[in-house]
């Protein structure tokens, strides 16, 4: 094809990469590119590769961090008898959001699907049952805050049954029920069930 | 539940179409070819987000587009009025808007106007394998139930898992079972409440197939319906769980040898007999023909008995294969449901005898190449 730059070609090829991004986008994202001053693309440039390069991942939690270990399993504040388990590290940031949750975390990194060859080894129980048997850390509840849908449902009942020998761990996962500031009519009859069979004291 | 217009753009031979229909009856006459089944095949996408016709939305595009659109205005009992869209293309594949919000899914599109289709290839319902009976069990008790619905979609999402861990693990077998045990429990959940919701759905079904079968036949024979599935059919979920437990245990070794999963209502079977016979064995096409007519007379009457709103009930060129009588008995079935009904004919059918085409409450329209228009009368 003539009149096509290659070099635009290959950035729209990588930018239609990201999550949401088609090639229409991608073309738009990488002419408005072009049209910035040097020195804020190359910041924009800096910060993705300092991005990959000099975060890492907590070794006890497995939350992306700048540090390791992360700035919440260093805390001495925080209850060390509760370990909340999630599938990725969003899910720690929107949790520490809502300044309900003074325990620490354990990010998954994924969930049991088999037809996406994501088998229980492929994510980070064995190291959540490591942080478990271990003596200087001794935890009381484990707090399982995945996904409802069929493959987290399948990664707690994993987990779950694993724990049942410890007779010292309580396993809990958080409530499923209504949105706030939603009302009953707007609720789709599956989420109502699942609030009504999940409903508690008053 | 009532359709009053109907836009087309690019469907089939419909490359624009605008249609007011009638709030009772609507026939449409005009040549094979013409496009008649195209414009309820429209109204049945509004309904089941899908096409009676074709399996696949890429043949429904108009040989010269690359997209379709469907509109239709539709008012009710329970939603006084609403909108819905269906629209196509290639690249973006499909989507469903009501009120012109797109919908998150298109199984939610489900329920929200109840239909019931009559058309030739009825006669597979009763002739071929148990795909076909699982199916229109399937499309029935999702239009009155949006859980069950979910529960086959849950149902099936569990089983592919699962299959995909019997064909592909290597490991040792203690590992494998382990693996399975999560999948199990979705499988017999939802499992559980297929077979419960099917049993209740079918045991009241009986009784409307027995009378409707009565009133196209003449009574010559007496229709059965027989339920099998893994267990004895129960109404109670619970009952069926432990049952399935059991059958998943007992067949494990099997289960692992065939890398399948073997029990579950993905395996069902519904049997129709007329009298003590097998109707798919020994049935006359005319029974089957017949049987097939008296199980959707049978679907409608259910969802009118049911539904808050009637549904829309849809034939495609029925007429043609039916004798003076019975199209007599289908005629006055037709001006009994109260509800909004589309007939398709090519054939002349003795429609004017039978039905007042007043052009308020039934029209009569006919299509030639794609372009309908209103047949005055009288």
């Amino acid at each position: 094809m003539e009149g096509t730059s290659e070099i635009l070609e290959q950035a729209i090829e990588q930018l239609a990469k990201l999550p949401g991004t088609g090639r229409k986008s991608a073309r738009r994202i990488a002419l408005f590119l072009l049209k910035q001053n040097d020195e804020s693309v190359i910041k924009l440039a800096e910060a993705l590769i300092s991005l990959k390069k000099s975060i890492t991942r907590c070794s006890t939690c497995g939350v992306i961090s700048d540090g390791d270990p992360c700035s919440i399993c260093q805390n001495t504040k925080r209850q060390t008898g509760q370990i909340c388990v999630v599938e990725e590290s969003q899910d720690v940031f929107l949790i520490e959001k809502t300044n309900e949750f003074r325990g620490r975390y354990h990010v998954l990194g994924g969930v049991i699907s088999p037809l996406d060859n994501i088998g229980p080894d492929d994510v980070r129980i064995k190291q959540l049952m490591q942080r478990i048997n271990e003596d200087d850390e001794q935890i009381d509840e484990v707090i399982l805050a995945l996904n409802p849908d069929s493959e987290g449902e399948a990664t707690s009942y994993y987990i779950n049954k694993l724990l049942k020998p410890f007779d010292d761990v309580e396993v809990t996962r958080i409530a499923y029920g209504i949105p706030m500031g939603t009302e009953l009519e707007f609720i789709d009859e599956a989420t109502l069930g699942r609030a009504f069979a999940s409903r508690n004291t008053f | 539940m009532k359709i009053t217009n109907l836009k087309l753009q690019n469907f089939r031979n419909h490359e624009e179409t605008v249609v007011e229909w009638a709030p009772h009856m609507n026939v449409i006459v005009g040549q094979n070819g013409a496009g008649k089944t195209n414009l309820i095949d429209a109204i049945h996408y509004l309904c089941m987000s899908r096409s009676f016709v074709s399996s696949s939305d890429m043949y429904v595009v108009n040989q010269d587009a690359t997209f379709f659109m469907i509109k239709g205005h539709f008012e009710g009992n329970i939603r006084a009025s609403f909108d819905v869209g269906c629209s196509y293309s290639r690249g973006e594949g499909k989507k469903i808007f009501v009120n012109e919000s797109p919908l998150d899914r298109l199984s939610d599109l489900i329920g929200m106007v109840p239909v019931v289709v009559l058309s030739p290839s009825d006669k597979k319902l009763t002739s071929e394998g148990p795909k076909q009976r699982r199916s229109f069990i399937d499309s029935f008790i999702s239009q009155i139930s949006p859980a069950y619905l979910q529960d086959l979609l849950d149902f099936r999402k569990a089983r592919k898992q699962r299959n995909k861990l019997l064909q592909e693990f290597r490991g040792n077998r203690e590992v494998l079972l382990a693996y399975l045990e999560p999948w199990n429990v979705q499988l017999m959940e939802y499992g559980s409440r297929i077979v419960a919701k099917r049993t209740e759905v079918l045991n009241k079904f009986r009784d409307y197939l027995a009378k409707e079968y009565e009133v196209i036949s003449g009574m010559r024979h007496e229709p059965h319906l027989e339920y099998q599935t893994f267990c004895e059919p129960s109404e109670d979920e619970e009952t069926v769980r432990e049952r399935y437990q059991a059958e998943l245990e007992k067949e494990q070794d099997h289960e692992l040898e065939r890398e399948l999963t073997l029990i579950g209502p993905h395996r069902d079977e519904i049997v129709f007999y007329l009298d003590d016979f097998e109707l798919r064995k020994y049935g006359s096409q005319g029974q089957h023909r017949l049987f097939a007519l008296a199980l959707k007379l049978a679907q409608l009457l259910y969802f009118s008995d049911e539904l808050d709103d009637l549904p829309i009930f849809l034939l495609d060129d029925v007429f043609g294969d039916l004798d003076a009588q019975r199209t007599e008995v289908l005629l006055n079935a037709l001006i009994e449901h109260a509800g909004q009904t589309f007939v398709t004919a090519a054939n002349p059918i003795p429609f004017d005898e039978y039905i007042t085409f007043d052009g308020e409450r039934n029209r009569k329209y006919k299509v030639d190449q794609g372009q309908i228009s209103v047949v005055k009368t009288k």
